[in-house]
């Protein structure tokens, strides 16, 4: 027991070491958070332009590009990306490494939030969508009202799924010099020597955030399902 | 035969790739007919319906209402359809939205009706069909015959001038078809324009001012029910009728 707090003093509290931990949680959050957005609007804008084309047919040329963006995000490993996105695109202009993180996890996980969607606009029947034009609606109007709610229901576990993967994939931040929460364990670590502490702290924090986030998704699940009865 | 031509096809025709399915039909629908259309599964019979509101896009012919030639570029389909009024096989409720929205939605988001005004029609309808406690309720929530029942509502709402019915029993209990044919014999009566495709001998026996006989793409036959039943010419509508019958 007296060896667990000389372990918890030496890691965390001498030197104020906790606060690699603080600086490398609110990065992560940080980056997950503003990526689950960039996701989010570049992955329905994705499966949009990909399902009107499959509906219509219009939309040739942006229906191509967004094809190449996924094959490409889907294709290569998120930490090839990241280094990419750093050490090429952004090479030369000096910005936040916090920045560079947002637009890479951000574009990634556009490509698997589009291809998600995209599955959920297919799984509603094609009955729904005939009666919206039935009745005069526009393509637009039939898809904001009556497609679009009823695939963001059929998907949100899958979605949830995909947030939990990015917040954990932010652990290679550490690879462009950046303090994430896994970063900033480590940097205690190789202070320290001690492996234990820091890194199990570190693990129970992202379980922390995985488990509240699948608990929010859940409610939000349980809150569209009244029209299940 | 009564009122002025609603609706007329001339030389309407549908191809799936090389396969033809409606091969030149022409007919005229006059205001307050009811006409039913029977067939052999697979004769074109819903695609000739789903033709008329466009929901598929004839190959050839023309399909003109309101003396609208509505199958000429540029036309405003969307425009079109508010006047169309179409009740599907599997009811196609909105899954998403309540009773109540359900029918208010178009009006509403179209502009015909403000929230409160369509809540009232709403509330109107639901009585007119008989479920006028179900505004709350989600589709889910209800039997077949009641869905099909509210999804009359629904077209009826948007005040159509003719309503095109896809076999709206076929997908019933047969205990609830009862109830949706009533109501559909009572909207008739009211004089609205119908287009019915339908295995329901007794209804377009009873209901329909006039029946058709599709088969192999073409209209083979269409007279008042009365000649249809007991005096069918054609001879392929013959062996229909003695197989159904
Ligand atoms: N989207 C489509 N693509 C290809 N073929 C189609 C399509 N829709 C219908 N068909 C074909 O066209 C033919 C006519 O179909 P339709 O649904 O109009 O028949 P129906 O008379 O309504 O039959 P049922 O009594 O079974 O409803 C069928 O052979 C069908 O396979
Ligand atoms: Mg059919």
């Amino acid at each position: 027991m007296q060896n667990f707090i000389n372990e918890f003093t030496l890691n965390f509290i001498e030197k104020n070491r906790y606060q690699y931990i603080i600086e490398g949680f609110v990065n992560t959050l940080i980056i997950s958070l503003f990526a689950v957005l960039v996701g989010i609007v570049i992955g329905f804008l994705v499966a949009i332009i990909r399902s009107s084309h499959d509906k219509t047919g219009r939309m040739k040329a942006g229906n191509f590009i967004c094809r190449i963006y996924l094959t490409v995000m889907r294709g290569t490993p998120t930490m090839i990306q990241l280094l990419i996105i750093y050490y090429v695109i952004f090479a030369t202009v000096n910005i936040p490494k916090v920045f560079v993180a947002v637009v890479a996890f951000g574009l990634n996980s556009g490509a698997y939030v589009a291809e998600i969607v995209r599955s959920g606009i297919m799984s509603v029947d094609e009955g729904q969508f005939e009666a919206g034009r039935s009745l005069g609606l526009n393509y637009r109007q039939t898809m904001q009202f009556i497609v679009m709610p009823q695939a963001f229901k059929n998907v949100l576990p899958a979605l949830g799924n995909e947030f939990i993967v990015l917040l954990k994939e932010t652990s290679i931040s550490g690879y462009i010099g950046l303090t994430d929460l896994t970063h900033g364990g480590d940097i205690i670590r190789g202070i320290t020597f001690s492996a234990f502490m820091p890194l199990v702290a570190v693990a129970l924090i992202y379980l922390l955030l995985v488990t509240g986030l699948s608990w929010c998704v859940n409610k939000l699940e349980r809150r569209l399902r009244v029209n299940e009865r | 035969m009564s009122g002025n031509v609603l609706l007329e096809v001339k030389d309407l025709r549908k191809d799936f790739g090389d396969h033809s399915v409606l091969q030149g039909i022409s007919t005229q629908i006059c205001q307050g007919e009811v006409v039913a259309i029977i067939g052999p599964s697979g004769c074109g019979k819903s695609t000739f319906l789903r033709s008329l509101n466009l929901l598929e896009t004839p190959t050839g012919g023309s399909v003109i209402f309101e003396g609208k030639e509505i199958t000429a570029p540029g036309t405003d389909v969307n425009k079109i359809r508010q006047k169309i009024g179409m009740v599907f096989q599997q009811f196609n409720l909105f899954a998403n939205l309540t009773i109540e929205d359900n029918i208010t939605l178009a009006p509403v988001k179209l502009g015909l009706m403000d929230k409160e005004q369509a809540q009232k029609r709403a509330k109107e309808l639901l009585g007119r069909v008989g479920l006028p406690d179900k505004a709350d309720a989600y589709p889910a929530m209800l039997s077949g015959g009641q869905k099909q029942r509210i999804a009359i509502a629904r077209s009826l709402a948007m005040n159509p001038d003719v309503m095109l019915f896809d076999e709206p029993t076929s997908a019933l209990d047969p205990e609830m078809v009862g109830e949706v044919l009533e109501l559909m014999k009572e909207l008739a009566a009211d004089g609205m324009t119908m287009v019915v495709v339908t295995h329901e001998m007794g209804f377009a026996r009873e209901v329909a001012t006039r029946v058709m006989f599709i088969d192999e793409g073409v209209i083979c036959e269409e007279n008042t029910p009365q000649e249809f039943f007991e005096h069918p010419r054609n001879q392929r509508l013959q062996d229909f009728l003695s197989k159904v019958l």
